[in-house]
């Protein structure tokens, strides 16, 4: 279910997406052949060809707005909080570094992210953001990552969750503005009434921190996101918070980029195909510790 | 504790604050230019502007702060003005401060006492002198609180820019707490940076409070010297404990003063005699002025010959004062003229009507000095400096001339030794002597006096008729007095005038009106004051 909007779910990009896989295919033979050894390099063979072919993003510094509070994704790094760090930060960089552009950073709210973008303040988004048909009216997403989020309550589990069901009636939980979760938990409310419980109540805050709080606060009795940031969480307070579950989520991560730049996309999406075949992404998977099983082939979310 | 220690000296966190104060500034400033020109538009003669300032003021004080920088750094770019996310900061908070800092001018302005701005028109002040001199420096002293606390307010508010990704305090600090659960030793310690921070803006405020403290004696207030109004010389200042001196009898202020001449009713008439054939020095004709349906001056006509002494005598609202205010156009009137040495007021040659500026200079030109029941001396200002500094800006006097000036007209009216004693540290007395130096310095052609001695306590009056007669008997100035001393108008005018219901009904030589009366208004009147006045006439 959760993968109704990739390869089999849109013909509108079909024809790009193909074209674009037999050119990536194409230049993946040739890296292979002329480079055999180079799989984890910095920079892809095939990435000379789309600096060649998309020259105007070459040697450009590109702002990348980010909602730097999920740890593992992106967090500034506590040895240097002057840097930001995660798996996305890597990602974009090497995509960047395969089109020849350079990113700056502006941390924004996660509600902020896509209006960010769309004011022309930032020019993509690589935030663990979940590409969704309503967000997809705001931006074009490229996706790269399957979704699996973790239900996060305290510790012995009071309320015995086991997953965005009915255990969830008579729960308040955390949620950042703007989260997929969000109208997932608020779909709940006919269930729990029609079962005659009362309706779970929603909190909504501004990042993860503030989310993680209000567990350990007392204020919430769940918050369920991404699974790896769930299991930092636990990890940083192992008595205080457990993950009840995880659950599949029918949704795709994605880089958004302007809806007016479709060139940029397909060079966003180019290059991600030839990071993803020079091993690159599971290796940074790997380096982040997240499951390999994330891992998803490109591709593009765009309606009208 | 450790990792609250860690979090506090982090060069992260540190570098942070130089983004809450940059924003902060950018609001402060911003807002402060943008307060100014809304005060401005509000206090306005033109309708219009008021409108719009009020109109902007509803807008930014009525919507959130966060709205706004969200608008400015996400909606300004759809119509190409893209600024950094600081600009955006800067400028939201910068629109959202304005209306409350034009508040804070506006009540500081309208603060200042009225008599005081209209004493600075009476000397020919123009609205900008004005505004420089007299109002500005004493709205900024009492503003001075309401800015710390919007200094507090804006640096508070500047962590709203998190929002809109300025890496100020407030971001850093969720960022880290996201990145490295320590949620709480995180924003304690940059709770304590914004607790050092404002504590610092008290500090300044206080430190500013007490630098323009006008009680304080020069060594300590060292930067009021700084200030272009209280640009002092050190060396003449007195001591406080001078400053402050209890106020001894007014007889023994006055050492230099002789002891008024005795002047027969001879000499008396004469004088008036000689008087009738000198020029006119003002002459109202046929003035009419109303207060919406009320009349106040109902055709008034007087005429006023160099060296004469006119006493204005009636009941409370005859019209006295205000007749007094139209001889210095303080007031515009419906109908009628009035010329001051020939020149007809309030119209340029041409017949137009003129603008306050041109009517300020109109009034240093034609030299009408006024005095006033409330003295209205500039409060932020010494002796020296009400007599001086009027001299100086409106007539362009040197600063050693205008001092020389002050002080000997000080010595004149017996307070050359006060002449660094703040207006608050002197009595009524002696304050009203003060206003009547300041009065003459630019060597009026005509003197207004509006019951100089009603606002006086009984025993501090005579101090002040005692320099008043000097004026008449030695000087022969030429003066227009209101006033109910009877008696003293009996000594000193020429002539008196009765006012009654805005018209003069009987008037003519002083002595022969004061004791025998035609009219019948004029007989009831004296012989009340007489009654009342009497145990307080002037020997």
């Amino acid at each position: 279910m959760h993968r109704q909007f990739s390869t089999e779910a849109g013909p509108r990009h079909s024809t790009v997406v193909s074209g674009l896989r037999n050119a990536a295919l194409f230049a993946f033979l040739l890296a292979a052949v002329w480079a055999p050894t180079s799989a984890s390099a910095a920079a892809p063979a095939g990435c000379a060809a789309l600096q060649t072919k998309y020259p105007q993003f070459k040697d450009k510094q590109l702002v990348n707005a980010i909602n730097p509070h999920t740890p593992g994704y992106e967090a500034i790094d506590p040895k240097d909080p002057n840097k930001y760090v995660g798996f996305d930060i890597d990602l974009g960089e090497a995509i960047g570094e395969c089109l020849g552009f350079t990113l700056t950073y502006k941390p924004v709210t996660f509600a902020a992210l896509l209006t960010t973008l769309a004011s022309g303040q930032a020019d993509i988004v690589i935030s663990d953001i979940y590409a969704t048909e309503e967000r997809a009216k705001a931006a074009d997403f490229i996706t790269y990552s399957k979704v699996f989020d973790g239900v996060l309550v305290a510790k012995g589990n009071p309320k015995k969750i086991t997953g965005i069901n009915i255990s969830m009636c008579g729960a308040a939980a955390a949620e950042n503005t703007g989260f997929v979760e969000v109208p997932l938990v608020q779909a709940l409310i006919p269930e729990c009434k029609a079962a005659g419980k009362p309706e779970p109540t929603l909190q909504l805050y501004d990042n993860n921190a503030n989310c993680i709080q209000a567990i350990l606060a007392g204020r919430a009795d769940t918050y369920v996101n991404d699974v790896n940031t769930v299991d930092q969480a636990v990890k940083a307070n192992p008595d205080k918070l457990e993950k009840a579950i995880a659950v599949t989520i029918p949704y795709s991560v994605g880089i958004a980029v302007p809806k007016d730049k479709p060139d940029f996309r397909d060079a966003v999406m180019a290059a991600l195909i030839e990071v993803q075949k020079a091993g690159t992404h599971k290796a940074l998977l790997a380096k982040w510790e997240l499951d390999p099983n994330n891992f998803k082939e490109p591709d593009i979310l765009s309606v009208k | 504790m450790s990792l609250f220690v860690h979090y506090l000296s982090l060069p992260y966190l540190i570098e942070g604050i130089w983004f809450t104060v940059a924003v902060t500034a950018l609001g402060l400033g911003g807002g402060l230019i943008l307060g100014l020109v809304l005060a401005a538009m509000q206090l306005s003669r033109f309708a219009v502007l008021a409108v719009l300032a009020r109109g902007y003021t509803v807008i930014f004080r009525g919507t959130p702060l966060i709205l706004q920088m969200v608008f400015a750094y996400d909606a300004l770019p759809q119509i190409g003005l893209k600024l950094s996310a600081i600009g955006a900061a800067g400028l939201a908070l910068a629109a959202n401060e304005a209306p409350f800092i034009a508040e804070m001018l506006r009540a500081g302005v309208l603060g200042v006492d009225r008599g005081q701005v209209l004493a600075g028109q009476a000397l020919g002040m123009t609205p900008a002198l004005l505004m420089r001199r007299i109002i500005a420096p004493q709205a900024i002293r009492t503003m001075i609180p309401a800015f710390g606390n919007e200094t507090v307010s804006a640096l508070k508010n500047s962590s709203l820019a998190s929002v809109i990704s300025v890496q100020e305090l407030t971001l850093r600090s969720t960022q880290l707490a996201s990145s490295t659960f320590d949620f709480f030793s995180i924003f304690f310690a940059s709770g304590l940076i914004y607790l050092v921070l404002t504590s610092l803006v008290s500090v300044i405020q206080l430190f500013v409070e007490r630098a323009l403290d006008l009680d304080r004696v020069a060594p300590q207030g060292r930067l009021a010297i700084f200030l272009p109004w209280r640009r002092v010389d050190l060396q003449t200042k007195a001591k406080l404990a001078e400053q402050t001196a209890p106020t001894a009898p007014p007889h023994s202020l006055l050492p230099e003063m002789p002891a008024p001449r005795p002047t027969s009713r001879s000499d008396r008439a004469k004088h008036a005699a000689m008087v009738e054939r000198n020029n006119v020095a003002v002459e109202v004709t046929g003035l009419h002025k109303n207060y919406g349906e009320q009349t106040v001056l109902n055709g008034v006509d007087l005429t006023v010959r160099v060296g004469e002494v006119v006493a204005l005598l009636g009941p409370s609202g005859s019209g006295k004062s205000t007749l007094l205010r139209c001889i210095n156009h303080l007031e515009n009137w419906d109908s009628g003229m009035v010329r001051v040495g020939g020149r007809r007021l309030g119209h340029s040659d041409d017949g137009r009507k003129l603008t306050p500026r041109a009517i300020a200079n109109e009034r240093a030109s034609v030299g009408v000095g006024m005095v006033f029941q409330q003295f209205n001396l500039f409060s932020h200002l010494t002796a020296r400096e009400n007599v001086a500094g009027p001299l100086r800006w409106v007539h362009g006097w040197s600063r050693t001339d205008a001092d020389r000036r002050a002080q000997e007209l000080l010595e004149r009216v017996g307070l050359s030794h006060r002449a660094d004693a703040l207006p608050r540290h002197l009595s009524g007395g002696q304050q009203q002597r003060v206003a009547i130096a300041r009065a003459l310095a630019p060597n009026p052609s005509v003197l207004l006096l509006d019951e100089p001695t009603s606002a006086l306590d009984p025993e501090l009056v005579n101090e002040v008729l005692e320099v008043i007669r000097r004026l008449a008997v030695d000087d022969g100035l030429t003066m227009i007095i209101s006033t109910h001393q009877i008696r003293f108008a009996d000594e000193v005018a020429d002539r008196v005038a009765f006012l009654s219901g805005g018209s003069i009904i009987e008037q003519g030589p002083a002595h022969q009106i004061l004791s025998n009366p035609q009219h019948p208004a004029t007989a009831r009147f004296l012989s009340v004051m007489e009654a009342d006045k009497a145990p307080e006439s002037t020997s």
